[in-house]
């Protein structure tokens, strides 16, 4: 018998029953408010050694169903007995498992007594040894010695070897705190002045720079940043304070587009990387990449994705003679336990609960809720309460009025606590929630209570802090959308789902549902983690079940819509008369047609283009002649249209005919200053031109008044409350009714959609055009040098003070806050900084929330060298 | 039938009020909401903010420009710039 057969064997036969035995144990210890089971016979019976002994040769398997069931013996040794002699054979079997963080779990909660070796005999005391000596990285600029899994230590052997890596694990496997770790030491060690990691949402860009900052509390000469803006940039390269850029894909191109020639990355991480398949931001993601190696083709550059299937595809277009490895790993760090739960039937209150392993079910017991869940959202709500009562319970809603609904239900069958011995982090999110959004917003009573939701519109801050209380277990029921799965790097003990849809109503996909499940277990603090999914059998909800396990298939959006054939020649064919307005499948082909029309420009063929070694010669050859047609007709440049990926080069010739034959003062092309009265109604008429003559971003016509509106007043730095406010007023003066959770909710998705998103991708390319023309016409005069109008879209600033303030690392809610306080418009970081020092005492009395306040002192009064201003004893 | 008054608006003759206000509609149609007026036509718009009923309300501290900005029900309207900053909207068609 090989050892294959063997291992294939004992999970069939050899201690399935055992298995059968622990898993249903250690799940049940796992749930609350389970009914009792008249049979309970606990762990009585289990013959230990040989079940830990099957775990031993189980762990020397590469397959995930192997290890799975490993790990499953040790976790079971360590808590499900008494006996001591037991535990430490689990903790054993975890060190051979490499789960080192597991076994400091154990030790730190008293189930393995510390000093495990010396207690081991001679032989597997050694073997222990090795095992921890193989399983060590040396962090450079440190030189501590840290202790990794085998996932962990071939990215860190890997990075320091290859040029292009891309490494795949698992949520849980602690890439992100590892990758940031060796992006530490790159910089520390002087490998990289400026390294940029590009995180595809701002939700995960405001996570990492906040890891990153936190990593760096210490460390002197290296930088953080999100802004794209050139100071820090220049600094670094001139021998200052090396730096980390963390942005969107979108802000790269901000950066490389302020910087032109001057720009240069050493080191590019490109986090959730599975990401380049994405509709319509997958493309710019992939031009990102491409940007920054085409001006430097020796660029050090790591991806970074969750299960994927094939890791090494992101490698293809690596230049010739780079040094290309994947690191790809499947291993388990914490058991997932995927729930099944359905109504008994005509017992409403009680639900049956069995858990999927592998190809088996394993009944695990009946779960009683308090109340009758009527509707479905009552469901997820009783049984995220029921279940998941001890804490670090995720729900997963389909839509932010979802998860507002889903969070109160949950709220009212907390216990009421009397507010005074509410806790005051709770309390400090709760006056931010009132103060920052809107008096009456439905979170801050909720998270007094201990719950809170959480989507991608709100605030960075905010969203941060209930992240931040959540971890902490303060938060104990968090309900979120699908920004969850964008890539926000938040883990749970309890996931609980009904027919999880993503988007506009699609079922999710099996990998995202995975991505999402995969949340489950938090690596180092829980040894399992459960995904209960409810009513599996419903059609409506899941309607192809409960998916399987399954991991992304990477493929670019670029090459997804090439593989579309004919309907994208066809589209690019007819996009030369008319406008993505007439044309069927604007929304698909919009963004590819722009970046290979771009492409085209630049390289005089596809065929020179990396992807073209994935498409046949015959279509390349016809995708050559449509682009030759729209080509031959552009005076807009390569260089210009490299600059705004997804604005097709065609709509940015349209907008210069426009401009060519406008017959008023070219003055009024311009946006108007946003002091001005002239500021709002400008807006308005640059947002029809973009939507005639770029691509109809600003759809429809009925909503361009309120779009221009938004804009104008993010850019002038009003806060969030404020803009709620005064759309709550314009409500009630034109009679109009309104509901305060949706009028909230669809004014945050106006900020971050059209003022942060559209408005600085299409603003920007108007602006370029607009800057052409007027160079053309001889008005240079006009051009305005200082901060381009993406730039303070994206942020939401036009004054010198706010920028600053952003710049010295605060978020854009502290910020406006402050700002509001601050006399002068025009102060740089440093008289920024000091208006905060010399007003240290009194921010207090300032009526600013104390989770701001709280950001100030972290960001702005930190005092360098030398230790407090005032050292006390 | 009423008697034509002719009207003289800066550089502009018209023979009747009709035909003066025709010529302002014209220009307003001319610009986009947004748009700062050009000097030229500002001339003309002076000198018919001269004759509004409200005309020393409206020209308050002193004239520094003229814009095009929205007006209610989707329309759109001249407005008076003033010197000391602030703003405010005049019908051309009371002149």
């Amino acid at each position: 018998m090989s050892l294959e057969d063997l291992q294939a064997w004992l999970l069939a036969e050899g201690v399935r029953d055992d298995l059968t035995k622990i898993v249903r144990l250690t799940v049940r210890s796992e749930l609350d408010n389970l009914a009792g089971e008249a049979h309970e016979t606990g762990a009585d019976g289990i013959d230990w050694q040989r079940l830990i002994f099957a775990g031993s040769i189980l762990a020397r398997s590469e397959m995930r169903t192997d290890q799975e069931a490993a790990l499953r013996i040790a976790v079971a040794a360590i808590t499900l007995t008494d006996d001591r002699g037991v535990r430490d054979a689990g903790a054993v079997l975890l060190g051979k498992l490499s789960n080192f963080r597991a076994v400091s779990l154990a030790v730190n909660r008293a189930l393995v007594a510390g000093d495990l070796d010396s207690r081991l005999g001679i032989a597997l005391r050694l073997e222990a040894q090795r095992r921890e000596m193989d399983r060590s990285i040396l962090v450079e600029t440190t030189g501590k010695w840290m202790q990794v899994n085998d996932f962990q230590q071939r990215f860190w052997t890997n990075a320091s070897l290859a040029r292009w890596l891309s490494a795949s694990a698992p949520t849980a496997s602690g890439k992100t705190f590892l990758v940031l770790q060796w992006l530490v030491d790159q910089l520390g060690a002087a490998e990289a002045a400026v390294a940029i990691y590009l995180a595809p949402t701002r939700a995960l860009v405001s996570e990492i720079e906040t890891n990153l900052q936190n990593l760096l509390s210490d460390a002197k000469g290296i930088e953080v940043s999100s802004l794209p803006l050139r100071s820090k940039y220049d600094a670094a390269r001139t021998g200052g304070s090396r730096l980390v850029l963390v942005l969107t894909q979108e802000r790269m191109h901000l950066l490389a587009n302020v910087l032109g020639d001057a720009f240069l990355v050493d080191l590019l991480i490109v986090d959730e990387a599975h990401k380049i398949g994405d509709d319509g931001r997958g493309v710019i993601l992939q031009d990102a990449v491409e940007r920054a190696s085409r001006t430097n083709p020796m660029m050090k550059l790591v991806f970074i994705s969750p299960a994927t299937q094939n890791p090494e595809e992101l490698l293809a277009d690596a230049p010739e003679g780079i040094e290309t490895v994947a690191v790809n790993s499947d291993a388990p760090t914490v058991l997932q336990n995927l729930l099944l739960a359905r109504q008994v039937p005509g017992k409403p209150r009680r639900w049956t609960l069995e858990t999927r392993q592998a190809e088996a079910t394993i009944p695990i017991g009946v779960l009683e809720l308090a109340n009758t869940p009527a509707s479905f959202i009552k469901r997820l709500a009783f049984i995220a309460a029921a279940a998941g009562e001890r804490g670090g319970t995720l729900v997963y809603a389909n839509g932010a009025a979802d998860s507002e609904d889903i969070a109160d239900l949950i709220s009212q069958l907390q216990p009421k606590v009397d507010p005074k011995l509410t806790d005051p982090e709770l309390t400090a999110l709760a006056e931010l929630a009132r103060k920052g959004v809107h008096p009456n917003f439905r979170l801050a009573p909720l998270v007094e209570r201990g719950v809170a939701f959480h989507f991608g519109n709100m605030p960075s801050l905010l969203r941060l802090e209930i992240e931040r209380l959540f971890r902490s277990g303060k938060i104990r029921f968090l309900v979120c959308t699908s920004t969850l799965v964008e890539g926000v790097n938040l883990s749970c003990r309890t996931i609980v789902v009904r027919g999880p849809r993503r988007g506009k109503g699609h079922p999710m996909e099996p990998h995202d549902f995975w991505n999402l499940a995969g949340r489950a277990g938090r690596w180092g603090a829980e040894f399992q983690g459960n995904i209960i999914c409810i009513d599996p059998n419903d059609p409506v909800a899941w309607p192809k079940g409960v998916p399987l396990r399954s991991r992304y298939p990477i493929k670019r959006e670029s090459d997804a819509v090439l593989d579309l054939g004919d309907a994208l020649l066809d589209y690019l064919a007819k996009r030369g008369e008319r406008t993505p307005s007439d044309l069927e499948g604007s929304e698909e082909f919009e963004q590819v047609g722009a970046y290979l029309l771009t492409s085209y420009m630049r390289l005089g063929s596809i065929s020179q283009a990396d992807l073209a070694k994935r498409h046949t010669s015959a279509f390349i050859a016809r995708l050559d002649d449509v682009l030759h047609g729209l080509a031959s007709q552009l005076d807009i440049d390569a260089d210009l249209a490299a600059r705004h990926p997804g604005v097709s080069p065609v709509g940015l010739q349209r907008l210069l005919d426009t401009f060519r034959s406008y017959k008023g003062e070219p003055e009024n092309l311009l946006p108007a200053e946003v002091a001005s009265d002239d500021s709002y109604d400008r807006f308005v008429t640059i947002m029809r031109r973009i939507n005639v003559s770029l691509f109809p971003a600003f759809e429809p016509e009925s909503r361009i008044k309120l779009y221009a509106l938004i804009v104008f007043q993010w850019l002038r730095g009003q806060s969030l409350a404020e803009i709620i406010r005064r759309n709550i007023a314009w409500h009630i003066e034109v009679n109009r009714p309104y509901k305060l959770p949706a009028l909230i909710r669809d004014t945050m998705a106006l900020v971050e959609q059209i003022a942060r998103f559209r408005a600085p991708k299409y603003l920007s390319a108007y602006m370029d055009v607009l800057h052409l023309h007027l160079r053309s016409i001889g008005r240079e005069d006009l051009i305005d040098h200082g901060l381009d109008i993406g730039t303070q879209l994206e942020f939401g600033v036009s004054s010198r003070t706010l920028i600053s303030l952003m710049e010295l690392g605060l978020s854009r809610m502290s910020a406006v806050a402050l700002y509001e306080k601050i006399a002068r418009d025009d102060l740089g970081q440093e008289e920024c900084r000091e208006w905060v020092v010399e007003r240290a005492d009194q921010l207090g009395g300032m009526e600013i929330p104390a989770a701001i306040i709280r950001e100030l002192r972290e960001r702005l009064l930190v005092i360098d060298d030398g230790g407090p201003a005032e050292a006390t004893e | 039938m009423a008697r034509k008054i002719a009207v003289t608006l800066g550089p502009m003759y018209f023979d009747k009020k009709g035909d003066a206000v025709a010529y302002l509609n014209a220009m307003l149609n001319k610009y986009d909401v947004g748009d700062r007026v050009s000097a030229a036509d500002a001339i003309v718009l002076e000198a018919a903010l001269a004759r509004h009923p409200e005309a020393k309300e409206k020209i308050g501290t002193g004239v520094k420009d003229f814009s095009v900005r929205s007006a209610e029900f989707g329309t759109k309207c001249f407005w008076v710039n003033r010197t000391d900053g602030t703003t405010v909207k005049f019908s051309h068609k009371a002149i």
